[in-house]
C-alpha cells in the first residue's frame, strides 16, 4: 500500500509540527503531572518500601504511616519471642519543632531507631555515619530539607524540642514530600526528644454532680533550651514503660506470612500488623485521595488530553479536508469505506507515534533536571506505557472525528471542478 | 505486453456497455424544485469513443455521475453492461465501479503529496493489488501514456497536460471496460487538450475500452465516433437544429 497516510501529513510541514507539537503537549502534562503523582506518593512510602521489614506491628489504630497510635516499648520483647520471628525492631515516630539560634521553628517528625538495626533504612546516607546517632543529641536529616531547617549542612547546630541537636549525619531520598521534615535519630535520643520537654501533671476538676473529673496532662515544661550538649540533661534511655509506634519484624525463612501476622495479632494486644505491602498500600491510599493531590494533577493531566486533542483533531480534520477530491476519487474508484478509515487512522497512528516520541524525551529530560531541583518526576515504564496508549486512543479518537467528513462524503462531488 | 495483458476482446459479446431509460433528475433546494434531466434515454455501444457534449450547465456532468453510479438518479434505470447498476446496493456499487470503471476528471485530483508512480500505485491498492504487481503495473501503464521517465515527479512538478496523463494511466488499472472522462480538456490549453483526447481515443481503439468524453468543446469532436447532444434536460437528436446551431456557434 502506498503511504497516502505519511506523505499527506508530512505534506505540509509547519501545520504537521503544530500537530506534533500539540501532542508533545498533551504527552508532558499526562507525564508530567502523572510523574510528580508518582514521584508524589512514592515518597509518602519510600521509608516503608527500603525497609527490610516482613511485618509491621503497629496500633490497632493506625490510618497510615504517620498517623497512628504507640505502642509498648515492652511489646517488642514479647513480639521477638514469637515463633518464627527473625529479628523485631523499634521505630519510634513523634512531632517535634527545630529551632536554629537565629531562624525560623520548623515543624519535624522525628523518627527514633536503631541505627545498628537490620531492618529499617533512613534513605541513601551521603554524609556522616549512621552509627553517629548512636551519641547523645546527634541527628540526621534529609538534604532536601536543610533548606527549610536553614541548616548549611553538617554540623550545624539547632535544637529540637528545645533539646540540642546537631546535625550528624544527611541522607537521600527519604523524605515524604506532604510530610514535615524527618529527623532520624536513635531510639534514645528520639525518646529523650519526645518525652523529656514535657511534665505531667494531674488536672482535676469538681463537676456539677460532685464526682471529680480527673485528666492527665502532659505539658511543656518550658525548660530554657541548652543548645550546647555539653550542658544538656541526660539522655532518657527508652523504657519498657515507654510508648514507640512500630514494631517492624524480620520472618523466619519460609514462613508463612499470614499465619506469622494472625500470631502478632493474637499476642500483642490491641495490635494491627500489616505486611510492608499493606502498610505502603494505605499510606499511598491515603495520600492520594484524602488530600485530593490525585485529583488536582489528574485534573491538569486531562487538561492535557483534552487540548492534545483538540489540537490533532483540528488538524486532522483540516488535512482531511484538503484532501477531500482525493478522497472522493478514491470512493469513485472504488475503494471501500474500510481503505479510506485505514488510512485516516494510519494518519492518526503516525501523528501519535511522531508526537509521542519527543514529547516522551522532553518529559525524561525535565525529570532529569527536576531532580536536580528535588522535585521528584517519577516517569515509571507503566506512566510511559500509559501515555503512550493514552496518546494513541487521542489520535484515533480524533481520527474517528475527521473521517466522518470521509464516509458522509458524496462521491458525486469529484466531478466538480 | 501491456496490450496482451488488456485482451480488447474481453466481453466482446455483448452489445453496449451504457444503457439509459427515461432517467429523470431533480435538484430539490430549499426554495426550488430544479429538474435537470427530463427523460435520458441513451444506448451506447461496446468500444470506441463516445462524446457527450452540450452547453455548460445542460446537466452533462449530473448525467455521468448517475451513468457512472456515482449519483441516484430520481427515476430511471441505468444498465452498465448489461447490468442494471440502479438496483445495486451501494456496496454492490462500489465494487462494480471497482471491477469496471475507470475516471479522469477535469481537475485531474491526483495526490499532490505522491509521485505520479504512487498515484497510479494508489489505483493498484484500490483494487487489491500491492507490492510489486502494483509497482511494476503502474510503470507499465505510465510508459502507455508517454510519462515513463516522470514517474518520481510529483504532480506540482508536472504539466497540465502530463497531469491527466498520470490520471488518465491511473483510470487505466485494472482494465476497466468503461472509462468515464468528464471535461477532462477543460483544464487544459488547445493543444493539450486536443493531445488528451488523441489518446483517449487510441486508447479506446487499442484496449478495446468505451470511452465517454464529456465536453462542451466542439473541436474535440474529430476525437469522438458518436456524439450525444445534451439540452434542455434532454439528448437532442444529432441533426436536430439545436445540436447543430450549438456545434457551429462554437466551432
Ligand atoms: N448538487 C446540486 N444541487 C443542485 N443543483 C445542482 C447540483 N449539481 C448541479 N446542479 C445544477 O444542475 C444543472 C446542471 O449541472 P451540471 O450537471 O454540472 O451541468 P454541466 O456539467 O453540463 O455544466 C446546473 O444548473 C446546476 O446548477
Ligand atoms: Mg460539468
Amino acid at each position: 500500500m502506498v503511504s497516502i497516510a505519511r506523505k499527506n501529513l508530512l505534506e505540509d510541514l509547519p501545520r504537521f509540527l503544530v500537530a506534533q507539537a500539540g501532542i508533545m503537549f498533551a504527552v508532558g502534562l499526562v507525564a508530567i503531572q502523572t510523574g510528580i503523582l508518582n514521584g508524589f506518593t512514592r515518597s509518602t512510602v519510600r521509608l516503608i518500601e527500603d525497609s527490610e521489614a516482613d511485618l509491621w506491628v503497629a496500633s490497632e489504630k493506625i490510618v497510615h504511616f504517620e498517623l497512628t497510635e504507640p505502642l509498648l516499648t515492652s511489646q517488642l520483647e514479647e513480639a521477638e519471642q514469637i515463633p518464627g520471628v527473625a529479628v523485631a525492631e523499634a521505630l519510634l515516630l513523634g512531632v517535634g519543632r527545630w529551632q536554629t539560634p537565629q531562624g525560623q521553628p520548623d515543624p519535624l517528625k522525628i523518627v527514633g531507631f536503631d541505627p545498628q538495626g537490620q531492618l529499617f533504612q533512613p534513605g541513601y546516607i551521603s554524609e556522616g555515619t549512621v552509627n553517629s546517632l548512636l551519641q547523645p543529641y546527634q541527628v540526621m536529616v534529609d538534604r532536601t530539607r536543610l533548606t527549610s531547617l536553614q541548616a548549611e549542612g553538617i554540623g550545624v547546630n539547632g535544637t529540637v524540642n528545645q533539646l540540642p541537636a546537631r546535625i550528624a549525619a544527611i541522607t537521600e531520598d527519604s523524605q515524604s514530600i506532604p510530610a514535615s521534615a524527618f529527623v532520624f535519630t536513635s531510639l534514645d535520643n528520639a525518646n529523650t526528644y519526645l518525652t523529656s520537654s514535657l511534665s505531667t501533671k494531674v488536672n482535676c476538676q469538681l463537676q456539677e454532680n460532685d464526682n471529680l473529673r480527673c485528666t492527665k496532662v502532659y505539658e511543656n515544661s518550658g525548660a530554657a533550651a541548652e543548645v550546647n550538649p555539653g550542658t544538656a540533661p541526660a539522655i532518657l534511655p527508652l523504657s519498657q514503660t515507654d510508648a514507640i509506634t512500630y514494631i517492624l519484624v524480620k520472618a523466619q525463612p519460609q514462613q508463612d506470612l499470614t499465619a506469622l501476622k494472625q500470631k502478632l495479632e493474637a499476642a500483642l494486644n490491641e495490635t494491627r500488623v500489616l505486611t510492608t505491602a499493606e502498610l505502603s498500600q494505605i499510606t499511598r491510599q491515603f495520600w492520594q485521595t484524602k488530600t485530593g493531590v490525585g485529583w488536582i494533577l489528574g485534573l491538569g493531566a486531562a487538561v492535557g488530553v483534552v487540548v492534545g486533542m483538540v489540537v490533532v483533531t483540528q488538524i486532522l480534520y483540516a488535512s482531511v479536508s484538503d484532501h477531500l477530491k482525493e478522497f472522493g476519487t478514491l470512493k469513485a474508484m472504488g475503494a471501500s469505506n474500510g481503505l479510506l478509515y485505514r488510512i485516516v487512522m494510519e494518519q492518526a497512528l503516525w501523528m501519535a507515534v511522531l508526537g509521542y516520541v519527543p514529547g516522551m524525551l522532553l518529559c525524561v529530560s525535565i525529570s532529569v533536571f527536576a531532580a536536580g531541583q528535588g522535585i521528584v518526576i517519577l516517569i515509571t515504564p507503566l506512566t510511559a506505557a500509559a501515555a503512550l496508549g493514552l496518546v494513541v486512543v487521542m489520535c484515533l479518537g480524533s481520527g474517528a472525528l475527521a473521517i466522518g467528513k470521509v464516509i458522509r462524503l458524496d462521491p458525486a462531488s469529484v466531478f466538480k471542478a | 505486453m501491456l496490450i496482451q495483458q488488456l485482451s480488447p476482446q474481453r466481453n466482446r459479446n455483448r452489445t453496449k456497455a451504457i444503457a439509459a431509460r427515461d432517467v429523470r433528475m431533480v435538484y430539490q433546494s430549499r426554495a426550488e424544485r430544479h429538474q435537470v434531466l427530463k427523460g435520458i434515454d441513451l444506448e451506447i455501444p461496446r468500444g470506441a469513443c463516445h462524446v457527450l457534449m452540450g452547453p455548460s450547465g445542460s446537466g452533462k456532468t449530473t448525467l455521468v455521475s448517475i451513468l457512472a453510479g456515482l449519483l441516484t438518479p430520481t427515476a430511471g434505470q441505468v444498465f452498465l453492461l448489461d447490468r442494471e447498476i440502479t438496483q445495486l446496493s451501494p456496496r454492490e456499487l462500489t465494487r462494480f465501479r471497482r471491477e469496471h470503471l475507470g475516471f479522469v476528471f477535469q481537475g485531474f485530483n491526483l495526490f499532490p503529496a505522491l509521485s505520479a508512480a504512487e498515484n497510479v500505485e494508489v489505483a493498484f491498492n484500490v483494487k487489491g493489488i500491492r507490492g510489486k504487481a502494483a509497482v511494476a503495473g503502474a510503470q507499465s501503464l505510465l510508459d502507455l501514456v508517454g510519462l515513463g521517465d516522470r514517474r518520481h515527479y510529483r504532480p506540482c512538478d508536472l504539466s497540465g497536460g502530463q497531469k491527466q496523463r498520470v490520471a488518465i494511466a491511473r483510470a487505466l488499472v485494472g482494465e476497466p471496460e468503461i472509462i468515464i472522462a468528464d471535461e477532462p480538456t477543460a483544464a487544459l490549453d488547445a493543444q493539450n487538450g486536443q493531445a488528451i483526447s488523441q489518446l483517449l481515443h487510441h486508447l479506446a481503439k487499442e484496449q478495446g475500452c468505451t470511452v465517454l468524453l464529456v465536453t462542451h468543446d466542439p473541436r474535440l469532436l474529430k476525437y469522438a465516433d458518436t456524439v450525444h447532444y445534451l439540452e434542455d434536460g434532454q439528448i437532442q437528436p444529432q441533426d436536430s437544429s439545436r445540436a447543430r446551431f450549438y456545434l457551429n456557434s462554437v466551432a
